[in-house]
C-alpha cells in the first residue's frame, strides 16, 4: 500500500465507491390478461385518501372469484378517477361514479368502464340516482355543516340543469312513486322532491341524522338514522347524556311521514350500512361492532347477530345473499374485502383499493 | 399581470438594488481595511457532535447555502442529503423522512434548542428559508440522549449565522425566477417572471461586539404548467392555486463582555402566507398562514469549573388554516431554558451536564381549553479519548413530562482510527442509542379524539461504519464512508378509526428500519481550479414487524420511504467563476403500506453558474440557476404536481 502510486489509490477509492451505484431495480410487472367486466360481478367502490385523487373501483367476478383493481385507470389511459370516490350507481348501460372532493361525477360504460363524460360544476357531491335515461339527481353537501342541495342532471348532455336547495348535508336519495326522497343527515328531516316539477313539495321529520335508504319487497322505504353526536360544553368529549342513539325507521310514502321508529339501545355506536337482501324481506346493518339482520316484518329491533364484526362498508348480494364487507385498514394500506356466506362463513378475502366503502352488484 | 406593470416591477427592483449598492460602496470603502483578515471562526460552545462519537453527521456546504439563499430547507436537504421529503406540492407542507421514520420522529434544533411544534410534533421545512441561518447539518439515527424527544430517526441542526467581520458589512441580493413553460413565444419577457426574492443583510463588528441583521422577502406565483392526470386526455394546465409569499428577518448579536464571558441574542421571524396546492383533480381553496417568532438569549462564561452555558428562549408559533368550511387557528407559545456546564480536562476527556426545561401554552380550535405542559430533562454527556486514535462518548438523558414517565435514553459511541499510513487513514466507528417521543398535544387533547393514555414511542438504533480518509497535502482530500444501521421503534403512534367510528391515535406497531449509507466527499485543488464533489447513496428498508390489527401489512416497505436514494454534487471554482451542480435520484416509493400505488423514481438535476466581479473592496456576484434541468415530471407526494424546468437570475452585492 505504501508504494501505491497516488493516482492508483485514488482511482481505486473512486471505483470502489462508484461501483456501489450500480444497483439494478427489479420491479416485477406482471403481465396481465385483459379482464372482462361482463357477467355477474361486484363493483367495489374504494374512496381513497382525502385530498388525494387515488379513489378507485375494483371488480369482483363472481363466477371465477377473480378480482381486478383500478378498473377505471386501466381502461382510461391511466387517468385518475378522483378524490374521495363516495359512491357509484348503475343505470342502464352506464355507471355514475361520484368523486366527492373532485366535485364531479365520472360517467363510464358499464361493460368497458371507458369514460363517456364528466358531470362538473358540483359542490361536494355524495350520491346519485337516475330517474330515466335523460334525468338524474345528485345530492351535494355544498359546504360541511351548511345547507346542501340536489342538482338535476341532464343525462344526455351530462350537465346540471337545475339545483334544488334541501336540508343540511344531504346523503342518500331514493326514487319511489314519482318522488325523490333525500336524507338530510345534518338535521332530522327528509325532503320530498316531485320528479315531474323538480321542486321540494314536502319535508317531514325523522329521527336525528337520516342517512341511508333501502326499499323492501312491500315497497316500504326504510331509513337508517345515525343519531346526533353532541359534545360537552367545553368540547372535551362526546356528551353521552345529549348524544342521541341511532334509529331504524319505516317511511310511509303515502302519508309522507315516518310510520314506525325502532331506536337503537345505545348511543355509543352509530348504526351503518343498511342493506336489503334480494328477496326484499331481510334488512342488514352494522352496529356496536357486529353485523345484524332482521325481517322486514319484525316489530322490534332484532338481536340476531349474523357476524361478530362490523365493517367500514357492507352490502348484501341480492342474488346469493352473501355478505360483502370491508376493512379500510386505516387508509394507510389497501383495504380488505371479505365475503361471507348468508350464515356467516367466510368465503374469501382479498385486497382492493384504498378505503373500500361500498359494493354495487351487477 | 400586465406586461407593462411587470416591466416596471422588475426595473424598480433592479434600480433600487443598484442605488443601494452605489450608495453603500464608497461609504464603506473609506473604512480602515487593514483589519480585513479573516478571524478564525469562534465556536460558540462545543458542537453537540463532540458527544456523538460514531454517529453520522452530514453538513451542507456553505457554498451551497450561499448560492441557494432563496430556497427552503426542504429543497436543500432533498437535493443534498439522503433525507426524503414529502412535499404537498410546491407551496405545501414539506415533511421529512429520516432513515425510514416519519416527520414527527425527526428533531429540529435551532441553536441547540428544539423548535418542533408540540401540537403537530413536527416542523414544516418549507417555511424554513435557507437565508435564516448560518449552517445546517443533519445527524442520522436515534439521538434522543443528546437532543431529547423526537430524535428517533435523526436530527436537523440549524445555527444562526456567525458574523466575523470588523467594521460594517453589507450583503444585498435581488433574484428573479421564471418557469420555462410559461415563456411567451417570442422568448423570455418580464411578464414571464413568476418569482421575486430580495435578501439583505447588514452587519457590524469590532473586538467585542458582532451584530447582524438580515431580512428577506419572497413572492412566488408558482403558476407553472403541468400535465393533469385527473382529466381525460391529460391536458396541460396552469397551476392556479399555489402562490406564496414569505418574508422574515434575523437579528443576531454577540457581545464579549469580558474575555471569559459572552452574551448572545438571536431573533428569527418567519412569515409564510400561501395557497395550498391541491392534488390534481382535487378541490382547491385551502390556504395557510404561518407566523413564527423565535427569540433566544445565551450567556456563556468560562470559569475554573469549565464553561457555563445558559440559553433562554421564547417561541411563538401561529398557524391559521382556512378552506371552504374550516377556519382553524393554532397558537403555541414555548418557553425554554437550557443550562449546561462543560468541564474539559486536558485533551482526554470532557463532561457536560445540564438541564432542559420547557413550558408550552397551546391554544388550538381543536382543543377544549388552553393546554399547558411542562417538560424537563436532565442530561450528562461524556467524551473520553483514551488514546489519540480512539474517541468514546457516553450520553444519558432522563426526561420528565407531565403525566408521563419516559424511560431513560442512553447512547454509547466510538470512533477508532485503526490504520494510518502515508496518505491513508481508516476509521471504524459505531454507536448504540436510545430515543423517545412524547405524544403530541394533538395526539392527546384533540376534542373527541385525543387519547391521554398514549405511551411515548421508544426507539433503539445501532449503527456501525467504516471511514477512509485519503489526503495529499493541501491538494486533495477524499473521504469515503460506509455505514449500516438497524433501528426499532416501539409503540409507534398512529391515528385509526375505533369501533364507534371515531378517529383516535393509538400505540400501534413495531417498526424496523434497516439500511446502508455510502458517501464520498472530494476536495481537490489543481492550480487555480478548485474542485469539490460529494456523492451519497442510501438503501432504506422500513417495515412493520409487529401489527396489532389483523389486517395490517407486515413485512412491507412503509409508504413514502424510497428504498434507494442517491445524491451527487459538484462544485468548481476557477478564477472568478463558480459552477455548482447537484443531482438527486429518488427511487420508487409506495403510497400505501401495502407496497401498492407506487410513485415512479426520478432524477432531478440543478445547476448554478456564478461570476464574481470586484469593485474596490466590494463584490458583485451574478448568478444564473436552472432547476430541474431535464424537465423531469415527478411527484414526492401522490399527485401533487411539481415544477418543471425553471430559471433564476440573481444579482448579489457584498461589502466585506
Amino acid at each position: 500500500m505504501k508504494n501505491t502510486p497516488l493516482f492508483r489509490s485514488f482511482y481505486l477509492a473512486v471505483l470502489l465507491f462508484t461501483s456501489t451505484f450500480v444497483f439494478t431495480s427489479c420491479d416485477s410487472s406482471d403481465t396481465e390478461e385483459p379482464f372482462s367486466l361482463s357477467g355477474k360481478g361486484v363493483f367495489i367502490v374504494n374512496e381513497g385518501n382525502f385530498g388525494t385523487p387515488n379513489g378507485s373501483v375494483s371488480f369482483y367476478h363472481k363466477a371465477s372469484s377473480h378480482f381486478e383493481n383500478d378498473i377505471f385507470s386501466k381502461n382510461n389511459d391511466d387517468q385518475l378517477l378522483g378524490d374521495v370516490v363516495q359512491s357509484m350507481t348503475l343505470f342502464e348501460d352506464h355507471a355514475y361514479i361520484v368523486a366527492n372532493n373532485s366535485n364531479k361525477i365520472e360517467v363510464v360504460e358499464k361493460q368497458t368502464f371507458k369514460s363517456v363524460g364528466t358531470i362538473q360544476g358540483l359542490k361536494s357531491p355524495r350520491y346519485f340516482a337516475a330517474l330515466n335515461h335523460n334525468k338524474g339527481y345528485v345530492t351535494e353537501w355544498v359546504a360541511f355543516g351548511g345547507n346542501g342541495r340536489v342538482s338535476v342532471i341532464n343525462l344526455e348532455t351530462n350537465t346540471v340543469i337545475k339545483t334544488i336547495p334541501v336540508g343540511a348535508m344531504p346523503e342518500q336519495l331514493i326514487l319511489a312513486n314519482g318522488k325523490l326522497y333525500v336524507a338530510n343527515s345534518g338535521g332530522n328531516t327528509v325532503s320530498v322532491i316531485n320528479t315531474a316539477t323538480d321542486v321540494v313539495e314536502n319535508t317531514f321529520e325523522t329521527p336525528d341524522s337520516p342517512s341511508e335508504f333501502v326499499q323492501d319487497k312491500n315497497n316500504h322505504i326504510w331509513v337508517l338514522c345515525s343519531g346526533k353526536v353532541v359534545y360537552t360544553d367545553d368540547w372535551s368529549a362526546i356528551d353521552y347524556t345529549k348524544t342521541t342513539p341511532g334509529a331504524l325507521a319505516k317511511l310511509n310514502t303515502t302519508a309522507n311521514a315516518i310510520e314506525t321508529t325502532y331506536t337503537f339501545p345505545s348511543n355509543q355506536s352509530i348504526p351503518k350500512n343498511l342493506s336489503v337482501n334480494g328477496a326484499g324481506d331481510k334488512l342488514y346493518y352494522t352496529y356496536l361492532g357486529k353485523t345484524y339482520s332482521q325481517a322486514v316484518t319484525a316489530t322490534q329491533l332484532t338481536s340476531t347477530v349474523v357476524l361478530g364484526r362490523s365493517f367500514y362498508g357492507m352490502e348484501v348480494d341480492p342474488e346469493t345473499g352473501n355478505i360483502y364487507g370491508s376493512d379500510n385498514n386505516n387508509f394507510s394500506s389497501d383495504g380488505t374485502v371479505f365475503i361471507y356466506s348468508p350464515t356467516g362463513t367466510k368465503l374469501q378475502e382479498f385486497k382492493a383499493g384504498i378505503g373500500p366503502n361500498g359494493f354495487v352488484f351487477n | 399581470m400586465l406586461r407593462d406593470e411587470s416591466i416596471i416591477v422588475v426595473a424598480n427592483r433592479i434600480l433600487l438594488f443598484i442605488v443601494l449598492a452605489i450608495v453603500a460602496c464608497p461609504a464603506l470603502a473609506q473604512q480602515d481595511t487593514s483589519h480585513y483578515q479573516l478571524q478564525s471562526v469562534h465556536v460558540f460552545g462545543k458542537p453537540a457532535e463532540v458527544y456523538s462519537a460514531g454517529s453520522r453527521v452530514t453538513t451542507i456546504d456553505s457554498a451551497y447555502l450561499q448560492t441557494y439563499t432563496s430556497s427552503s430547507l426542504a429543497d436543500a436537504l432533498q437535493a443534498r442529503t439522503p433525507v426524503y421529503f414529502k412535499s404537498y406540492g410546491v407551496s405545501g407542507l414539506s415533511s421529512v423522512s429520516f432513515r425510514g421514520t416519519n416527520a414527527s420522529q425527526t428533531a429540529v434544533l435551532w441553536n441547540g434548542l428544539n423548535i418542533g411544534l408540540p401540537t403537530l410534533g413536527q416542523s414544516d421545512f418549507s417555511t424554513l428559508p435557507l437565508s435564516g441561518f448560518g449552517d445546517v447539518s443533519v445527524q442520522s439515527g436515534s439521538a434522543g440522549a443528546t437532543y431529547g424527544s423526537g430524535a428517533i430517526g435523526g436530527a436537523v441542526l440549524l445555527n444562526s449565522p456567525t458574523y466575523t467581520t470588523k467594521g460594517f458589512g453589507l450583503d444585498l441580493q435581488q433574484q428573479f425566477g421564471a418557469f420555462e413553460g410559461n415563456f411567451t413565444k417570442s422568448g423570455l419577457s418580464c411578464s414571464d417572471i413568476s418569482s421575486y426574492f430580495s435578501n439583505g443583510r447588514i452587519s457590524y463588528g469590532n473586538d467585542k461586539l458582532q451584530v447582524g441583521i438580515g431580512a428577506y422577502h419572497k413572492s412566488a406565483e408558482n403558476d407553472f404548467m403541468y400535465k393533469d392526470l385527473s382529466r381525460a386526455g391529460k391536458p396541460e394546465r396552469t397551476q392556479d392555486h399555489a402562490a406564496q409569499q414569505q418574508y422574515g428577518f434575523t437579528q443576531d448579536l454577540t457581545w464579549q463582555l469580558t474575555p471569559g464571558t459572552k452574551i448572545g441574542l438571536h431573533a428569527w421571524y418567519t412569515f409564510t402566507d400561501r395557497e395550498l396546492q391541491p392534488a390534481m383533480g382535487s378541490a382547491s381553496g385551502a390556504e395557510q398562514l404561518d407566523k413564527n417568532l423565535r427569540l433566544l438569549t445565551q450567556l456563556q462564561h468560562d470559569g475554573n469549573w469549565g464553561t457555563t452555558d445558559v440559553k433562554l428562549a421564547y417561541f411563538k408559533d401561529f398557524l391559521n388554516y382556512t378552506d371552504d368550511a374550516t377556519n382553524s387557528v393554532a397558537d403555541v407559545q414555548t418557553y425554554q431554558l437550557q443550562a449546561e456546564q462543560t468541564y474539559t480536562k486536558g485533551k482526554n476527556w470532557s463532561l457536560r451536564g445540564g438541564v432542559n426545561l420547557q413550558h408550552f401554552v397551546a391554544e388550538n380550535d381543536g382543543y377544549a381549553q388552553t393546554e399547558q405542559e411542562n417538560r424537563a430533562a436532565l442530561f450528562a454527556l461524556f467524551r473520553y479519548d483514551p488514546t489519540q486514535t480512539i474517541d468514546l462518548s457516553l450520553n444519558l438523558r432522563q426526561a420528565f413530562v407531565t403525566d408521563y414517565n419516559p424511560a431513560p435514553t442512553p447512547a454509547l459511541g466510538f470512533n477508532w482510527k485503526f490504520y494510518q499510513q502515508a496518505q491513508h487513514q481508516l476509521f471504524l466507528k459505531g454507536n448504540v442509542s436510545g430515543s423517545y417521543r412524547v405524544p403530541t398535544l394533538n395526539d392527546r387533547f384533540w376534542v373527541g379524539a385525543g387519547n391521554p393514555t398514549l405511551k411515548p414511542e421508544q426507539g433503539w438504533s445501532k449503527e456501525a461504519g467504516l471511514r477512509h480518509l485519503f489526503i495529499v497535502g493541501n491538494t486533495l482530500l477524499l473521504e469515503t464512508e460506509a455505514t449500516t444501521y438497524h433501528m426499532l421503534v416501539d409503540d409507534w403512534i398512529q391515528w385509526t378509526e375505533d369501533e364507534t367510528g371515531r378517529w383516535r391515535p393509538i400505540n400501534l406497531q413495531k417498526v424496523r428500519a434497516m439500511g446502508l449509507e455510502l458517501s464520498q466527499q472530494l476536495t481537490a485543488t489543481i492550480g487555480t481550479l478548485k474542485l469539490t464533489g460529494s456523492a451519497g447513496y442510501t438503501y432504506t428498508s422500513s417495515e412493520q414487524v409487529a401489527v396489532y390489527e389483523g389486517q395490517g401489512d407486515k413485512g412491507r416497505q412503509l409508504m413514502y420511504v424510497p428504498r434507494h436514494k442517491a445524491v451527487v454534487a459538484t462544485g468548481l471554482t476557477y478564477k472568478n467563476w463558480q459552477l455548482h451542480t447537484d443531482l438527486n435520484y429518488t427511487g420508487l416509493r409506495y403510497t400505501t403500506n401495502s407496497e401498492t400505488r407506487p410513485l415512479e423514481s426520478f432524477i432531478l438535476i440543478n445547476a448554478a453558474l456564478s461570476k464574481q466581479l470586484h469593485l474596490n473592496q466590494c463584490k458583485l456576484i451574478l448568478s444564473l440557476r436552472t432547476e430541474n434541468i431535464t424537465n423531469t415530471v415527478y411527484q414526492t407526494m401522490a399527485y401533487r404536481a411539481m415544477p418543471p424546468r425553471g430559471y433564476t437570475f440573481s444579482l448579489r452585492f457584498i461589502i466585506p
